[in-house]
């Protein structure tokens, strides 16, 4: 220990008038205080690398603040769930942040209507919508499988990308679930079982589609010196990155730039998840990437440097991710077939791989491994890890 | 159509204009007064030059199909005579030269889903629900 004692500082300070009726969003408070600490603190909003706050459904997350400020790229976040308890481990987490040199120049804030719009304990209005809802809900668009499927076609639009391309995906998962005792769907498909799989929202088909799943899963961390002592061989945590965030109207990754569907905010973390741990995609030696839906794998084999942009989908075809193939993906099966616990069952399939005790999926000799999160399209941005064998 | 069974929306204190304009039958989005950038869906602060200065001006109505699905699976029980029904996601037209990436979604009404591709041009049309709503939906243009 003793990494933390006075590393890290406080440098501004800012706030609104405080009052009984704003008049004003929680966002443009969250604007207005920032812009006021960073003036207070001699810095602007190009000098901001990542934001922090707390709220309990009542106020705007670092998602919606940080494009609306136009913060060029954001290399962490906290977007935490909680009231009062919790307000001094934001900017605790913000210093643990900078310590560890993931961030360097972090906002914190808290902006309420404590009373004219949101009251503790429920009265009042109740919990703001998300910022995007209002503008898409009454057409009929709010599910996450409409969602990908409109960034899936935006793909197809610019690409070329073909279902036939997505369908590989599903089928090769399930061949790998086939190997995993554990998976949800263990009996084998074929690309036209996929084909004939019916539509949930077009472009995307059933088979598109992650498993809902109810189950759990989780993960012990400590230092590698105690990890020794332990009943495995420890796996590292090479890199760990997250940040990024945008609705869906400005698009993944493009808080100032034009929209592009075709690009998510992985393509942004990326370089500084690699960076971290000291390690390319050519390094890469399985890949557990976070598979809501087929078109999510696609896109991230793209932005996380395996094939060009554009080029997701014949990387696919050349059975790259293949069992045996250069980069097998998703070897538990993925969300599609092994089951949906969110992200962390990737984390512990690239542990499995790594200690060698995935059985028949082991894919022999791995030493690294990448997972991923959703890659930003919606809500808060996304994150990742690169793991690797104690060499 | 069941159309008065829908989700309404539900503005934020920086967007109601915004839709009481489209109420009005007005398309409007906000103009930064610091830099003149286009700006939607609403907030109240310019992301390139920061100012919190800004009006609200009329939009031409047009755009270009960005994206778009069509969706077949009942995921809301008052929508279900509904299905399969198409959402666009339209660039428009304004602004669009210096890439002020104005998008919006809505509906494909009075036209095919089999037209549909990137970059078809359609023009806003308003729907009322009812005596509080007013919802924009999109048509081929011309
Ligand atoms: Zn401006």
């Amino acid at each position: 220990m003793g990494t933390f004692r006075d590393r890290t500082a406080v440098a501004g300070v800012g706030y609104t008038p405080f009052s009984k009726d704003s008049g004003v969003s929680t966002l443009t408070l969250a604007v207005d205080a920032i812009l006021a600490a960073l003036d207070d603190a001699g810095l602007t909003v190009d000098d901001v690398d990542a934001l922090a706050t707390h709220r309990v459904g009542d106020s705007t997350p670092p998602w919606v603040v940080a494009p609306a400020l136009g913060v060029p790229e954001v290399s962490w976040y906290l977007d935490q769930f909680g009231g009062g308890s919790v307000s001094h481990s934001v900017v605790g987490q913000a210093a643990m942040a900078v310590a560890a040199g993931v961030a360097e120049t972090v906002v914190c804030y808290r902006a309420i209507n404590a009373r004219s719009e949101f009251r503790m304990g429920g009265t009042g209005r109740g919990p703001a919508p998300l910022f995007d809802t209002q503008y898409q809900a009454p057409y009929g668009y709010f599910a996450p499988p409409q969602q990908f499927a409109m960034f899936a076609r935006a793909h197809m639009n610019a690409y070329g990308t073909t279902h036939e391309q997505l369908g590989r995906v599903a089928v090769g998962q399930r061949a790998s679930a086939v190997r995993n005792p554990r998976a949800l769907k263990r009996d084998p498909i074929t690309l036209d079982d996929y084909l004939a799989s019916r539509w949930i929202a077009e472009p995307l088909r059933l088979l598109d589609c992650c498993l809902e799943t109810d189950g759990a899963c989780a993960i012990v961390v400590t230092s590698r010196e105690r990890a020794r002592d332990l009943a495995h061989p420890p796996v590292l945590i090479s890199g760990a990155a997250w940040g990024g965030g945008d609705s869906l109207f400005s698009g993944a990754g493009s808080g100032v730039d034009g929209t592009d569907f075709t690009v998510t905010e992985a393509a942004r973390l990326a370089p500084r998840l690699y960076a971290m741990a000291g390690v390319g995609p050519g390094e890469v030696d399985v890949a557990e990437i976070y598979d809501c839906f087929t078109y999510s794998v696609l896109v991230q084999l793209e932005d996380y440097g395996f094939c060009a942009k554009g080029e997701g989908g014949p990387y696919i075809e050349s059975g790259a991710i293949l069992p045996g193939g250069e980069l097998p993906v998703n070897t538990h099966g993925g969300f599609l077939s092994e089951g949906y616990v969110h992200g962390i069952n990737h984390i512990a399939e690239a542990v499995a791989q790594l200690r060698g005790t995935a059985g028949d999926r082991q894919v022999p000799g791995a030493e690294v491994a990448l997972s991923t999160a959703q890659p930003g399209y919606v809500l808060a941005g996304t994150s990742a890890l690169i793991l690797r064998s104690d060499p | 159509m069941s159309l008065a069974q829908r989700p309404r929306p539900e503005p934020d204190r920086d967007s109601a204009p915004w839709w009481e304009a489209v109420r009005r039958h007005e398309l409007t989005v906000q103009r930064c007064d610091g830099c003149g950038t286009l700006r939607f869906p609403a907030r109240t602060v310019c992301n390139r030059c920061r100012s919190r200065a800004y009006a609200w001006v009329p939009a031409r109505g047009t755009g270009r199909v960005y994206s778009w699905v069509v969706n077949h699976q009942v995921f809301m029980r008052s929508m279900a005579d509904e299905v399969p029904f198409p959402v666009l996601l339209v660039r428009l037209d304004d602004g669009a030269e210096q890439g002020d990436d104005l998008l919006m979604y809505g509906n494909l009404t009075g036209g095919d889903v089999a037209g549909l591709r990137p970059g078809l041009p359609v023009e806003a049309v308003f729907v009322d629900f009812d005596e509080e709503t007013t919802l924009v939906q999109w048509r081929p243009a011309g």
